[in-house]
């Protein structure tokens, strides 16, 4: 506001081009397969064309862009001087979310903020406003980052969200705080040795967790959603017996729910390893179209499994690729950043975006637990949408004002 | 890489982060290779075997025809309605939309009237029971679309005014098991209910006809037993695919010419697949393989033969339960005219199934078995003509007499005393020469006859005309029927077996097809042909490239190697026992006109006892042919339990009635075919 012609200044002001172009490619592919996805049976076809899936699809990229450009209008040192209350905002709305009559539920969780014409999702923005937080804590001098005291606070700062996103619960959201706070105090250079103990405790608590869920006698599990426990299951392949003494009736039933446990993951491996080398067209894929890959998850958390369906080998490349450049130029701007908040923020971008897709297209291809983590601007949904691109607007935020030549 | 060199080199986490961020999406698209690539056939097999389905197409029968071609066994379009279960999806989702929100209110309902009996509202553990489970709604799913099936099922029954239901097991069983499938509603609909159908139905969602070919039989018991019969039977042949998701019916010939020739009758099945969806809807069919038609198999039979046959064996001594057999041959050739055999059965109703107490009838009366071809009779009297022509060859003179003795016990009767046994005679004492004992069918005679000649001559004529041996016939209805061989002449054997072998007891068994075999060799001169029953195959498609399939006409099986003088004498002997007042066989034109025809024939009646001598019962036949100036047709009448060999005789002589006619109506037509070609 102060600097009206920053956008367009020729020294100081150049946006990150690559990155944007990138951005614009995956756009286009998320528009695309989002209308491939969805434009399957003939009440699809019926709606009126503006509020066909696509078309929203394409409004909120626009919004998403323009909130984008608008975070960009402020310097990112003045957005993390307000980032606590950003953060505490955030952490309202996860409390409220939890709230019955005002989180609305949905798949047996409470995610949601219905404000009727969108359904809100705060765990997305969440992971923003934590990452800004937590830059803005971690960019004091590095000598403070080796009081205990600092550290333990900076854990505290990703815990509280942390615990709320899995309450609600969102297994795969919570878990990518964890990457994007480990890397960003990694980067902010606090001592090794707290990292590597807290690695390790992180570690033996997952390993206990899982071990747990997995294996422990039914009253001894650490309350877990029926649904999230299976997921587990179904990932690691193991089929627990019936009961000692089960009929055959019961029996056929545990066989049969443990088949329809695997069937996203089976059908978003056929998908995706049918679809070959070229895929089999836009618009061609059969999994999707027949409606083995289930229609209410097929153009959000499984886009990709049609994208790789119907583009094949050389169409998931091309993603991962146009990944690999928001990815890469993306450290790049934090490793050109003026100051370390920038840098550290950067670099916290960078992991929440990495952790969505790897975590995401690792589950199409049975190499991450299936979790309802979104993919970046592929997959259809307004508070991912605009949150990614809110969170790319930062980066550019950061490598407008970065550091002159 | 560009990006990693820009970072500064005191930055180690930051390159640190940036190895990281590679590995992870390197990692990626080495998973994506070792699914997309490396396993993509795995994969793309995955995906067909849950979308593709396989249908197996029978193909359509070939027709069986008789000589002229007229159609014996073919195959109609059976029309069935049948619900097309991929449309009626929509109001399926509807009624269950429609069923769960009311099941839904109701459950409401009964939560408030529950909060209203406590006076407090219910607490979460409480309100779990008012809730709709997933069990429920599996239930109110299938009730809805029962519910919607057979509310069309109902219209449809309505409006082609036949009252419908559907059974809901089996409803239900279709669609868990068959949902690619159409389902029947009603089968082999009237042309009428066809009509009102197409007038009225047509608007109905999910219902259409579907046709079927089905088999039938349209001359309905006529040759019943040549043709055989069906079962349902879908499997794959060797050569054909061999795995399906579905078999459409199809059927498979067990007996008769529908078995022998069913690999030329039921042509190649095809194959379509079905592609469905994630539920198992029909979405999309391919046929990847098409149905090539079964051939049409042309038999020797003449229907109007056949038809006369089998009506003589109905008016034969005990009516309609007359048990018996009809064989028509041409004795020039060995073509079977006719293989009756009574009582007989309707072998369309092994397709559309028996009506009440028919099957038990039919296990009853041995109705299945076809009596010309599978089972053994002692043929009595008629062996005489190959005991006679034995001893005539041996060098008996036709004219020399024996001198028959009246039987003590019956004195208008002779006698035959070997050693103890007193072997009665029909035939009154007398003097006999050849002609008047065959004629007659005297006992004494030819028991003399053969025991002066010796078993060995008559075994060995017997050999000649391969008594004892099967046809090979392709209908799996055959017995040899038996004969002792050499070696039986050597063990055991006593006079007393020879004087049963001269009047054709005891150790003789025959067929009555090979019996018109034998009765045709001593017409033609000598010729023992393989019968035939099957002129030719011929494809159905005429364009394919390959003619129809010949079987030849009179194949030689053997030669008798008689004397024709001998023959001749036989001849004689056969004509005048249907020609003198004292034949046998008079009684040939009792009840059919046959201007002009002269028939030679021989009586038979075979007595058949059991084990303890006792007699159970006795066969009686007629075997003859005509004309005796030039012997074309062999007529053989078999009947079990009938009074005597003379009462076939005029089943005989409707036979050969009905063969004039034939002849008449051929030479009818030549002459049109004459006049028209000279035209």
């Amino acid at each position: 506001m102060m600097r009206s012609g920053f956008l367009f200044s020729e020294s100081q002001s150049r946006i990150e081009r690559l990155q944007v172009a990138a951005l614009v490619g995956l756009m286009l592919i998320g528009a695309a397969f989002v209308f491939s996805a969805t434009m399957v049976t003939e009440a699809a076809g019926a709606a009126p064309w503006y509020s066909q899936s696509w078309f929203r699809q394409m409004v909120w990229y626009g919004l998403g862009a323009t909130a984008g450009i608008a975070v960009c209008a402020v310097d990112y040192r003045i957005w993390a001087r307000w980032s606590l209350v950003i953060y505490w905002g955030t952490i309202l709305l996860l409390i409220a979310v939890l709230v019955p009559g005002i989180g609305s539920m949905r798949f047996g969780a409470r995610r949601w903020i219905d404000l009727g014409f969108f359904q809100f999702q705060p765990s997305e923005f969440a992971k923003l406003a934590f990452v800004l937080a937590q830059a803005h804590f971690l960019s004091r001098p590095v000598d403070e980052l080796r009081a205990p005291i600092i550290f333990a606070k900076a854990l505290g700062l990703m815990a509280l969200p942390f615990f709320l996103i899995m309450k609600e619960p969102d297994l795969g959201s919570a878990l990518v705080l964890l990457p994007a706070g480990l890397v960003m105090m990694f980067v902010a250079g606090t001592p090794k040795r707290y990292l590597v103990r807290l690695g390790i405790v992180v570690g033996v608590l997952g390993a206990l967790f899982l071990v747990d869920v997995l294996f422990a006698p039914h009253n001894w599990q650490i309350k877990l959603e029926d649904y999230q426990r299976r997921r587990l299951l179904v990932y690691f392949g193991i089929q627990p017996a019936a009961a000692p003494g089960a009929t055959k009736a019961q029996q056929e039933a545990l066989r049969r729910q443990q088949f329809d446990d695997s069937h996203n993951v089976r059908q978003a491996l056929i998908s995706v390893g049918s679809g070959g080398w070229m895929g089999k067209g836009w618009r061609r894929g059969t999994q999707n179209a027949l409606g083995y890959l289930p229609r209410a998850v097929a153009h959000n958390d499984f886009i990709f499994s049609v994208i790789a369906e119907e583009r094949g080998f050389v169409g998931s490349v091309m993603v991962i690729t146009l990944y690999g450049v928001v990815l890469f130029t993306g450290i790049r701007i934090s490793g050109q950043a003026r100051d370390r908040l920038g840098k550290i923020m950067a670099v916290g971008i960078v992991m929440i975006f990495f952790s969505h897709v790897f975590i995401n297209i690792g589950m199409n291809i049975r190499l991450m637990p299936v979790t309802g983590v979104p993919l970046p601007l592929l997959s259809y949904g307004g508070s991912s949408v605009l949150s990614s691109l809110i969170a790319i607007g930062m980066l550019q935020n950061i490598h407008i004002y970065r550091k002159a030549y | 890489m560009l990006i990693f060199d820009q970072l500064r080199k005191d930055d180690p986490q930051l390159r640190t982060v940036a190895l990281a961020v590679l590995a992870g999406l390197s990692l990626l698209l080495a998973g994506l290779w070792w699914v997309q690539v490396v396993g993509q056939n795995e994969y793309q097999a995955n995906l067909e075997t849950q979308s593709f389905r396989t249908v197996r197409l029978p193909a359509v029968r070939g027709k069986i025809m008789d000589r002229n071609g007229i159609p014996l066994a073919e195959n109609r379009p059976a029309y069935n309605v049948s619900l097309y279960l991929e449309e009626l999806r929509r109001p399926f989702e509807e009624a269950y939309a429609v069923a769960v929100t009311q099941a839904r209110a109701n459950l409401r309902a009964q939560a408030e009237q529950r909060e209203k009996v406590l006076r407090r509202s219910l607490n979460r553990e409480e309100r779990k029971a008012f809730v709709l489970g997933s069990k429920d709604k599996t239930e109110i799913r299938k009730q809805a679309r029962f519910t919607v099936a057979s509310n069309v099922v109902y219209q449809v029954g309505r409006q082609i005014q036949v009252p419908l239901t559907l059974d809901r097991t089996d409803f239900e069983r279709h669609y868990d098991t068959r949902l690619a499938l159409p389902y029947p509603v009603l089968k082999n609909l009237e042309p009428i209910q066809i009509a009102r159908f197409q007038e009225q139905s047509a608007s109905l969602p999910g219902v259409d006809i579907e046709i079927q070919s089905t088999r039938v039989y349209p001359y309905q018991s006529s040759a019943a037993h040549l043709l055989g019969a069906l079962s349902r039977d879908d499997r794959s042949l060797e050569g054909e695919e061999a795995f399906f998701s579905y078999r459409l019916p199809d059927y498979r010939g067990d007996l008769g010419i529908e078995f022998g020739f069913d690999r030329y009758l039921r042509g190649t099945a095809g194959a379509k697949s079905v592609l469905v969806n994630n539920i198992g809807y029909r979405q999309m069919e391919q046929v990847w393989s098409a149905v090539e038609p079964g051939s049409n198999v042309v038999l020797t039979v003449d229907l109007r033969v056949q038809q006369a046959a089998e009506r003589a064996l109905l008016e034969g001594p005990q009516g309609i339960h007359t048990r018996g057999a009809a064989v028509v041959m041409n004795v020039q050739n060995g073509d079977v005219l006719a293989l009756a055999s009574a009582p007989t059965l309707n072998p369309n109703h092994f397709i559309q199934g028996f009506p009440r107490g028919e099957w038990q009838r039919i296990t009853d009366t041995h109705a299945q078995k076809n009596r010309a071809t599978q089972e053994n009779y002692a043929p009595g009297s008629v062996f005489k003509t190959v005991v006679g022509l034995a001893a005539l060859e041996a060098g008996v003179s036709p004219h020399e007499n024996l001198t028959v003795p009246a039987n003590p016990n019956q004195p208008n009767k002779g006698y035959y005393q070997l050693g103890r046994r007193v072997i009665r005679d029909t035939a009154p004492p007398g003097s006999y020469d050849f002609k008047r004992a065959l004629k007659l069918s005297s006992n004494t005679y030819f028991i003399s006859r053969g025991l002066q000649i010796g078993p060995q001559a008559i075994v060995a004529l017997g050999h000649k005309l391969f008594l004892g041996e099967r046809f090979g016939l392709p209908t799996r209805q055959e017995t040899g029927g038996y004969f002792p061989d050499p070696d039986r002449l050597r063990a055991r054997w006593t006079d007393g077996n020879t004087a049963n072998l001269s009047i054709g007891q005891d150790p003789v068994l025959m067929t009555p097809l090979q019996v018109a075999v034998m009765i045709s060799a001593m017409a033609n001169g000598g010729t023992v042909f393989w019968p035939r029953l099957v002129a030719r195959i011929e494809p159905v498609d005429t364009l394919s490239g390959f003619g129809p399939l010949q079987y030849p006409s009179g194949l030689v099986r053997g030669v008798l190697g008689v004397k024709p003088r001998n023959l001749a004498i036989l001849h004689e002997a056969m004509l005048s026992d249907t020609e003198d007042p004292d034949g046998t066989g008079r009684s040939v034109r009792d009840r059919a006109a046959l201007p002009g025809l002269r028939i030679c024939g021989k009586t038979g009646t075979a007595q058949i006892m059991d084990e303890r001598n006792v007699k159970t019962g006795q066969t009686t036949w007629f075997a003859s042919f005509a004309p005796y100036e030039k012997p074309k047709y062999a007529v053989v009448v078999m009947v079990e339990d009938g009074p005597s060999g003379g009462a076939c005789a005029p089943l005989a002589g409707k036979i050969y009635q009905a063969l004039l006619e034939m002849e008449k109506s051929a030479e009818a037509q030549g002459a049109v075919a004459r006049l028209e070609g000279g035209r």
